[in-house]
């Protein structure tokens, strides 16, 4: 019973959510804040249009694109920062220097480069990911137990074995902390540089409701790309949970968001 | 002195069917100096000279900051020293390898595999094929008392089945020198006696060298051959006594042998002596 | 064992940095990149400091400092708040708790329209954006160093006579600070990023406005400008917390 409850509980935070909503928009009778029942009526005919569609696919796919290029990217590239000082004092400073750098920012910049197309904008993805990614991989690479390191070489395995066979293991559910991190990362890096640029894509269409006024159109677009947020961090939480079903558990909210 | 050091050769209480001892393992005029932000360098280890025979217990005891457990690193080809060798059958050491198993106090368990994924770790990296690999690991889990618990995480065993795994998972692989770095060190008492028991039962089946670092006096004497006394700042060895008492040992027959507490007590007397143990480390 | 940075290694870490800067200036130089798609570093640093002294940038700095530390400020204490009283109180504990999970991996810039509308296109809805980011970092932290709080450290401090009622602000908040500050700077980040990225989206000033305009120009000068400011912004602001944080847990083990 408890248990439901518990798992239910996300799901009633939703419906409260929209509750308010529906009692504060009724409440401020203000014309460019639509209840939460107008705007969830709002929903089918934007998952209906193709074009629309088609546009929120394709931003989908640049995300999952840019996404496995930074898993590829940072996750060797945290571990070896990780567990060799002389990577880490090469790589460290220049990571703190791109750190608050806002990557959807550099899209006009990109774009000044490498023109509007899919290149551009799976770029800035990729850069949004990266970072946490890498320094999620390089903590949990660090912090990887000496000891276990040493029983795998006594067992005769190699350093480039211990680092594949002992070290990305060991360190997997810090990696899997920094991919959630990242994964939220993705969409809103997305998101906001289709703001920027305008383009297409689901920020895209969302801006474009707003400037026509169409602002049930504005808040359902705003419930799509949440409700994008919240399944995307559920699965990956899932996934994330049976990989490591191993290991202690940890505090089951990532503490770090950039 | 109530302990006469006995030469090597000469350990005529040991009973029948040892090998000539000859050493296994030849540590020479080893130093260890630590860099530290401090201006002052720390010498952990300062001119160790050591051998152990083969087939023999031996005991690294002292206190904490002595560099005893930075001498079997050593041994164990995990730190290199500054200066001196450590030779391994006449062979230097320069690395880590499957002769020299060891056994950590922090255990040192793989999380994301199951005890028998442990226990098999080692034999399948030497190109055992898995089936082979899976009955040796049942056979030492059997062996260490742990036969039901194979498809566990070690975060599901307590500190002492961990202890087990890890010393099942060594020996798994056949080592010939056994490097233990206080491996009971971080169990209850109660514990820790178990495992001392059941360490010497199976140590006495088939007399591995074991090289085995602890603080306890009651554990270097119940357990071991040879008894290495260190002092610390910088880490020296002091005193090298040899434990003449009657194998197999039984706890409750050693606990009333004069010669077993007599040990005990001149070792503790040894170490307060010098004032040693209460330094800060 | 305690590690040192070595002079060596302030040296390994300068290299790459100095890599991008050869290498940038080698693009220019060697004509790989027209001057007006890649600025040589030296224009673009001139650039800096030219602007740096002219007065409508400097307001435009001001106009983000200001929406950036209000926001954080915002989130701070919320944050703050409601992480200790998650972490003491169980019915508060169980309203937050959802109610978080659900917020805290939704991507906040999609409320911006929705603040937008609601507070305006002015400084309120750009904090509110800041403040909303900013949250949850900060939340989660304080909530995590709060639980984690040891039983008997608090039971010490009964014992030795604390009423009940000081032990929230005499024990459970200190002894979260760490965590509470690691939140701060993470939040801290985020903010300089928000409210980059919200000037950009929509404003009339502050530094993002400064890119955008730029952009719609072709000046890509002016556009490294706004983007170096604010990572440099980002740095002294983390580098302030930082002594804020060395000087609060004196007390503490060095992490």
């Amino acid at each position: 019973m408890k248990g439901a409850l518990k798992h239910l509980s996300p799901a009633l935070a939703c419906c409260g959510l929209l509750l308010t909503w529906q009692l504060a928009s009724l409440g401020l009778k203000n014309d460019s804040f639509p209840t939460a029942l107008d705007s969830l009526r709002a929903i089918p005919p934007i998952l209906t249009d193709k074009e629309a569609l088609i546009n929120i696919l394709a931003s989908l796919r640049r995300m999952a694109i840019g996404f496995a290029l930074a898993l590829a990217f940072s996750i060797p590239l945290g571990l070896l920062m990780g567990r060799s000082r002389a990577t880490a004092a090469f790589f460290n400073p220049l990571l703190m220097l791109v750190y608050p750098v806002p990557k959807a920012a550099l899209m006009p910049i990109i774009m000044l480069w490498l023109g509007v197309g899919d290149v551009s904008k799976t770029l800035v993805i990729f850069l949004g990911v990266s970072l946490p990614v890498i320094y999620h991989s390089f903590e949990g690479a660090k912090a990887v137990e000496e000891k276990m390191l040493w029983s795998g070489a006594a067992m005769g395995l190699s350093a480039g074995e211990r680092l594949l066979r002992i070290v990305l293991p060991a360190a997997l559910p810090e990696i899997l902390t920094g991919c959630r991190t990242g994964l939220v990362l993705a969409l809103i890096t997305m998101v906001t540089s289709e703001m920027i640029a305008r383009q297409s894509g689901a920020g895209n269409i969302l801006f474009n409701a707003l400037d026509m006024g169409q602002y049930d159109t504005v808040f359902a677009m705003i419930i799509i790309i949440g409700a994008m947020g919240i399944c995307l961090d559920a699965v990956f939480e899932t996934i994330r949970r049976w990989l490591v079903r191993w290991s202690e558990p940890q505090f089951d909210m990532p503490l770090s968001f950039s | 002195m109530g302990v006469t050091p006995i030469r090597p050769g000469e350990l005529a209480g040991v009973p029948l069917g040892r090998r000539p001892a000859e050493p296994i393992i030849e540590i020479d005029h080893v130093s260890q100096v630590f860099k530290t932000s401090s201006r002052r360098d720390h010498t952990a280890l300062s001119n160790i000279s050591l051998s152990v025979e083969e087939g023999a217990f031996v005991s690294i005891l002292g206190p904490s900051g002595c560099g005893k457990s930075t001498l079997l690193y050593i041994v164990g080809g995990f730190v290199s020293p500054t200066s001196g060798t450590a030779k391994m059958k006449g062979k230097p050491i320069t690395g880590p390898g499957t002769d020299r198993g060891p056994v950590f106090q922090e255990f040192a368990l793989f999380p994301w595999k199951s005890v028998l994924g442990n226990v098999m770790y080692g034999p399948l990296q030497q190109g055992m094929n898995s089936a082979k690999a899976e009955a040796r690991a049942l056979e030492l889990i059997a062996m260490v008392g742990l036969t039901g618990f194979e498809k566990f995480y070690p975060k599901e065993l307590s500190g002492g089945m961990k202890q087990r795994v890890a010393l099942a998972r060594t020996l798994a692989y056949g080592p010939e020198v056994l490097l233990m770095d206080e491996p009971f060190g971080a169990l209850d008492a109660h514990t820790r006696t178990r495992l001392q028991n059941d360490l010497l039962e199976i140590w006495e089946r088939d007399r591995k060298t074991v090289l085995f670092v602890t603080h306890s006096v009651e554990e270097a004497v119940f357990l071991s051959d040879k008894v290495v006394m260190m002092s610390r700042s910088p880490g020296r060895i002091r005193e090298v006594i040899d434990i003449d008492l009657p194998r197999p040992r039984r706890r409750e027959e050693l606990l009333l042998d004069p010669r077993y507490q007599n040990y005990i007590v001149e070792i503790e007397r040894m170490f307060d002596d010098s004032g040693d143990n209460e330094l800060p480390s | 064992m305690i590690t040192t940075r070595t002079t060596n290694e302030w040296l390994l870490g300068a290299a790459p940095i100095v890599l991008v800067l050869l290498l940038w200036q080698g693009l220019v130089s060697f004509g790989y990149a027209p001057a007006t798609l890649l600025p040589p570093p030296v224009q673009v640093f001139l650039r800096m400091g030219q602007q740096l002294a002219s007065a409508t940038f400097q307001q435009d700095i001001a106009a983000t400092l200001f929406r950036l530390f209000a926001g954080f400020a915002i989130a701070v204490v919320l944050g703050v708040s409601i992480g200790i009283a998650a972490a003491v109180s169980p019915p508060v504990n169980a309203v937050v708790r959802p109610i978080v999970r659900v917020l805290a991996p939704l991507p906040k810039v999609a409320l911006y329209p929705a603040f937008l509308l609601l507070l305006g296109f002015n400084h309120e809805s750009k904090i509110m954006l800041v403040a909303a980011d900013a949250l949850f970092p900060i939340l989660l932290s304080t909530y995590y160093g709060a639980t984690i709080v040891e039983q008997k450290l608090i039971w010490s401090a009964l014992a030795a006579g604390t009423p009940p009622r000081d032990v929230l602000w005499k024990v459970v908040l200190p002894a979260a600070m760490p965590s509470i500050l690691t939140g701060c700077r993470i939040g801290l980040v985020i903010s300089c990023i928000v409210v980059f990225l919200a000037e950009m989206i929509t404003s009339t000033d502050g530094l993002g406005h400064v890119l955008v305009t730029a952009a719609r120009t072709f000046q890509a000068v002016d556009m490294f400008v706004p983007l170096i400011t604010i990572s440099l912004l980002g740095l002294i602001l983390n580098g302030l917390l930082q002594g804020l944080r060395a000087y609060l847990l004196r007390g503490f083990p060095s992490v």
